[in-house]
C-alpha cells in the first residue's frame, strides 16, 4: 500500500512539473541574451510525503522540512531537520524509537541557468546528517530447550551521524509556491548503541542495519525571493544554413527545384 | 527540454524502484540459538572423535533429550538456559554417564530487523565428573551464533 501511494505521488508530481516545463517564457525563446537576470530566493520546504504515509501506516511517522538559501545560480544552503518516531513488533520482540534530526549541507542545481530562471531545479545535495534519539525494547522473547525467556531493555538515548546524497527535482507550481521531489542515498558514519543492542532505526536514517539507506521525499516549498542576479550565459552561435540545401529559386513554373551539390 | 524530461522520467522510476525494494520485508535465515558448541577429544590420542553412542539431556529435562544414542557426533551444541546462570547436563558417553555444569552470564544480542534478539552467553567456568569424561576445557567463552568451538571434552 506505502509503495502504490508512492508510485501516484511520484506521478502527479511528474505531471505537474511536466506541464509547466512545457510553458516555455516566449521572449526567452525568442533569441538568447548574454546575460539573464536571475533571482535568488530563500526556500521553506515542508514534505508531505511522511504524514501521507502515517495516514497508511501508524507505526512509522516522520515529519521534516528544510530551509535553503542561494548562494549564487549553483549553489545553495541546506538546513533541514525533523521529527521521527517509528515502532516495530513481530513475534518475539518489539522496538520503539523516536527522536529528531538534522542535515546540513550544499545542494547544486545542475540546469542551466537560463532554462532554470529560479523557476526549476534539478540537481544534487550533498548533506550530512546527525540524529538525537532514544530507543527502548519493551518485550523480548526467546524459545529455547530451557523454555521461553522474556525480557526488556530499557529506553536510552544515542546519537547517529550519517552523510546523504540527494539528487532531485524542483519547479514552480505557481506564485511563490513549488513542488519537489528528492531521493536520499545515505550511508551511515555512527549509528551509536553497544554492538549487542545497537538501534534498528534511527531517525532521519532509516534502518541502521543496512550500510546504505535510501528514501523519497515529496515537498512543498514556498521560495521568497531576496535579490536579483546577472548571470553571464554563453550565446548560442546563430543557426548556419543547411549546405546540403541549394538556394531556392523561382523558375515561374511555381515549382521549387533542388540543385544536386 | 526532451531530454531533461526522459531524465526525470528515468530518475523517479529509479526513485519507485529504489523505495520498493527498500520496503521489500525480509526473511531470517540466520541461526537464532547460541549453542555451546562442544568438541569430543579422544584423551588417549588427543584427536577429536566421535563415541561410539552419546546422550545428552538437562538435569530435571529426562524426558527432552538434546541427543539419544547419537553417533558419529564429534561437535555437541549444547543450549544454555537464558534465564539462569548455571546449567547442568547429564551427558552419556559410550553408556557412562557424567554431568557436566556451565556458568555463564546472558545478555541480548540483535541478530536483525527480520530475526529479531537472541541471548548471547559469556561462559565464566565449566565442570564435570570424572566417570567417563577425562578432563574438559574453555577454548572460547564468547557463546555466539557463530560456528565456533567453546569447550572440549576429553574422553
Amino acid at each position: 500500500m506505502k509503495k502504490t501511494y508512492a508510485y501516484i505521488i511520484s506521478l502527479l508530481v511528474l505531471l505537474s512539473t511536466g506541464d509547466m516545463m512545457a510553458q516555455k517564457p516566449a521572449a526567452a525563446a525568442a533569441e538568447p541574451p548574454d546575460t539573464v537576470v536571475f533571482p535568488l530566493a530563500i526556500r521553506a520546504g515542508i514534505d508531505f510525503a511522511g504524514p501521507v504515509i502515517y495516514l497508511i501506516d501508524k507505526n512509522n511517522l516522520t515529519a521534516e522540512g528544510y530551509l535553503s538559501a542561494d548562494l549564487n545560480e549553483k549553489r545553495s544552503l541546506y538546513f533541514g531537520g525533523g521529527y521521527a518516531n517509528y515502532k516495530y513488533s513481530q513475534y518475539n520482540y518489539s522496538y520503539r524509537t523516536n527522536g529528531m534530526f538534522i542535515r546540513a549541507g550544499i545542494d547544486f542545481n545542475l540546469l542551466k541557468p537560463k532554462t532554470s530562471m529560479g523557476n526549476y531545479w534539478a540537481g544534487v545535495g550533498l548533506h550530512y546528517g546527525v540524529s538525537v534519539f532514544t530507543y527502548e525494547i519493551p518485550e523480548l522473547s526467546q524459545e529455547s530447550y530451557w523454555g521461553t525467556t522474556t525480557t526488556s531493555v530499557p529506553s536510552q538515548s544515542h546519537w547517529g551521524h550519517f552523510a546523504e546524497l540527494t539528487p532531485g527535482f524542483r519547479a514552480q507550481l505557481f506564485g511563490n509556491v513549488s513542488l519537489g521531489w528528492s531521493l536520499s542515498l545515505r550511508k551511515m558514519i555512527y549509528s551509536g548503541g553497544s554492538k549487542d543492542t545497537r538501534p534498528i532505526y534511527i531517525p532521519g536514517y532509516g534502518l541502521s542495519a543496512k550500510t546504505f539507506s535510501t528514501g523519497i521525499n515529496y515537498f512543498i516549498v514556498w521560495n521568497f525571493r531576496y535579490k536579483k542576479i546577472n548571470v553571464i550565459i554563453k550565446k548560442e552561435p546563430p543557426e548556419e544554413p543547411d549546405e546540403n540545401v541549394a538556394p531556392q529559386t523561382n523558375s515561374g513554373s511555381g515549382n521549387n527545384q533542388k540543385m544536386e551539390p | 527540454m526532451r531530454s531533461f524530461r526522459n531524465l526525470t522520467i528515468a530518475s523517479i522510476l529509479a526513485g519507485s524502484f529504489l523505495l520498493a525494494y527498500s520496503c521489500t520485508p525480509g526473511a531470517c535465515f540466520d541461526e537464532m540459538t547460541a549453542f555451546m558448541k562442544t568438541s569430543l577429544y579422544r584423551d588417549s590420542t588427543g584427536i577429536l572423535t566421535a563415541p561410539d553412542s552419546l546422550s545428552l539431556w538437562g538435569v530435571g529435562m529426562d524426558t527432552s533429550k538434546i541427543y539419544d544414542a547419537k553417533k558419529s557426533l564429534k561437535q555437541a551444541f549444547l543450549p544454555l538456559d537464558d534465564s539462569s546462570v548455571k546449567c547442568k547436563f547429564t551427558i552419556m558417553i559410550n553408556g557412562v554417564y557424567d554431568t557436566l555444569t556451565a556458568w555463564y552470564s546472558s545478555y541480548p544480542h540483535l541478530i536483525s530487523k527480520e530475526c529479531g534478539y537472541t541471548f548471547y552467553h559469556d561462559l565464566d567456568s565449566v565442570h564435570t565428573t570424572n566417570y567417563k569424561i577425562v578432563k574438559i576445557s574453555i577454548t572460547k567463552n564468547s557463546i555466539t551464533n557463530l560456528s565456533e568451538e567453546n569447550i572440549r571434552i576429553y574422553y
